[in-house]
């Protein structure tokens, strides 16, 4: 299983809001490649990260962070937000970016995600936010009509790499995971879940592995405030049965 | 026609399931897919897959523990000559042994150890986990109309440890990662995947049908 370390960015820092709630923004690093060589030198695997400020704008406001943490680190980097249009997918992958994840535009442009993945197999993924079951869009601040199923569903066999499955009402709450639609994501589709919203402890990734079939993880809170140090983490996963990458 | 899908307790089988079901109803194959514990159904059946998920030896124990089953399969497999589909662990089973933690006897099917994989690159990280391309080393039935090499389609895989066949002949297909690895296994009627078909979108269902018509 992979865990991924996220950071946010907003005005060019490493961020952690609650809720998806720009007003409860807590700044954990003011210099977000120096974070992403943190979590490099910890030990995580890939690094999830996501330009805040271009989710609400619809196009890239942290490009130079961004650029800054590509130079910083070897680990593959996953980046979402404001990523709306194909010369901006074919930008960012050109930059580096192993993976883009489309967020709003999944909802609002199908096609865009679906063409981006037969010419990128692999290097697409798509995000899925969801507010009491609907997915939310223009960085969380509106609400859709539709369910994370039913989009998730329009993407089965277009080559999608994952799916990111966000909880907005458990993120950045240490509280858990989103369990039951976890599962029933992962049952109604083939592609493979990445689970995040709400992880505070070790149980809370076990279970979204074991129970959850969950493919992989992401959190933010519990790794930046060093509530738990990636190695142990790995090793407790792994004594639970569940298979984790190696060597730190 | 019938489809048997072991169940020996060695992880979630729905994904697994719900994708043959998926192809067999696609390709307008009228073969009913049963998820099944049971020793005489698996001996009778028209086409057996075998998946697994965990440690090799942790799925060999969970079939022993099974009474009858290995018996089973042998009696499917080889007697019968049914069609088989071994998929991740289940396709390890089919070797000769696994070293993962323990020294462990497989099924014996395929010549051959299972043992860790090496990336050259150190910074690939074990597990492999993610997509890849599947170069074909043999043409076989499964990989009809599938579109494969550099650019072809892409197969997910989550795994520590591969089939090193003992037989050249019997490797049909590898990916890279930090060097070859050991994708797809054959031999006479039995086939097996090191990456999940059920995960792996248009490149599985396509593997999946195709298994579904073959005729060995």
């Amino acid at each position: 299983m992979i865990l991924f370390p996220a950071i946010d960015l907003k005005d060019g820092l490493a961020v952690r809001l609650q809720q998806g709630d720009m007003a409860r923004a807590t700044i954990f690093n003011d210099d977000p490649a120096a974070q992403a060589k943190i979590f490099a030198t910890q030990g995580f695997d890939y690094l999830h990260l996501v330009d805040l400020d271009g989710a609400f704008a619809g196009k890239p406001m942290n490009a130079a962070a961004v650029e800054c943490i590509l130079a910083a680190v070897k680990m593959p980097v996953q980046l979402g937000g404001g990523i709306r249009d194909r010369a901006t997918i074919e930008a960012w992958l050109g930059k580096g970016i192993r993976r883009v994840i489309i967020g709003t535009a999944a909802v609002r442009d199908p096609a865009l995600v679906k063409d981006a993945a037969r010419a990128f197999p692999g290097h697409v993924a798509v995000g899925l936010d969801a507010r009491d079951g609907k997915v939310a869009v223009e960085g969380w601040a509106e609400t859709s009509t539709l369910s994370a199923l039913d989009i998730a569903r329009r993407f089965e066999d277009a080559g999608v790499a994952a799916i990111i499955y966000t909880d907005v009402a458990r993120d950045g709450m240490l509280k858990g995971l989103n369990l039951d639609a976890t599962i029933a994501l992962a049952d109604a589709v083939s592609i493979p879940v990445i689970a995040s919203g709400g992880a505070g402890a070790v149980e809370h990734f076990a279970e979204v592995f074991q129970e959850g079939r969950a493919d992989a993880a992401l959190a933010a809170s519990i790794f930046h405030f060093g509530l738990e140090s990636i190695g142990e983490l790995k090793q407790q996963l792994q004594a639970a049965g569940i298979p984790m990458r190696w060597p730190l | 026609m019938s489809v048997a899908i072991v169940d020996y307790s060695s992880g979630n089988l729905h994904s697994a399931a719900k994708a043959f079901e998926r192809a067999a109803h696609e390709a307008g194959l009228d073969q009913p897919i049963a998820v099944t514990q049971d020793p005489a159904a698996v001996a009778r059946a028209d086409r057996v897959v075998l998946p697994g998920v965990g440690a090799f030896a942790d799925c060999r124990r969970g079939l022993d523990a099974v009474p009858g089953m290995v018996e089973a399969l042998e009696e499917a497999v080889r007697r019968r000559g049914r069609p088989f589909f071994g998929i991740c662990v289940g396709m390890q089973l089919m070797a000769e042994r696994g070293l993962e933690y323990e020294v462990k006897q497989g099924l014996g099917w395929i010549a051959g150890d299972v043992d860790r994989i090496a990336p050259k690159d150190p910074m690939l990280k074990i597990p492999h986990m993610g997509w890849n391309t599947l170069n074909v080393v043999r043409p076989h039935p499964l990989l009809e109309g599938v579109t494969l090499g550099p650019d072809g389609r892409h197969a997910y895989f989550v795994h520590s440890y591969q089939l090193k066949p003992g037989n050249r002949a019997d490797l049909i297909a590898e990916a890279d990662y930090g060097g070859a690895v050991t994708a797809i296994v054959g031999r006479d009627n039995m086939v097996g995947t090191q990456f999940h078909p059920e995960k792996s979108q248009k490149l599985g269902l396509a593997l999946i049908a195709n298994f579904l018509k073959w005729k060995p």
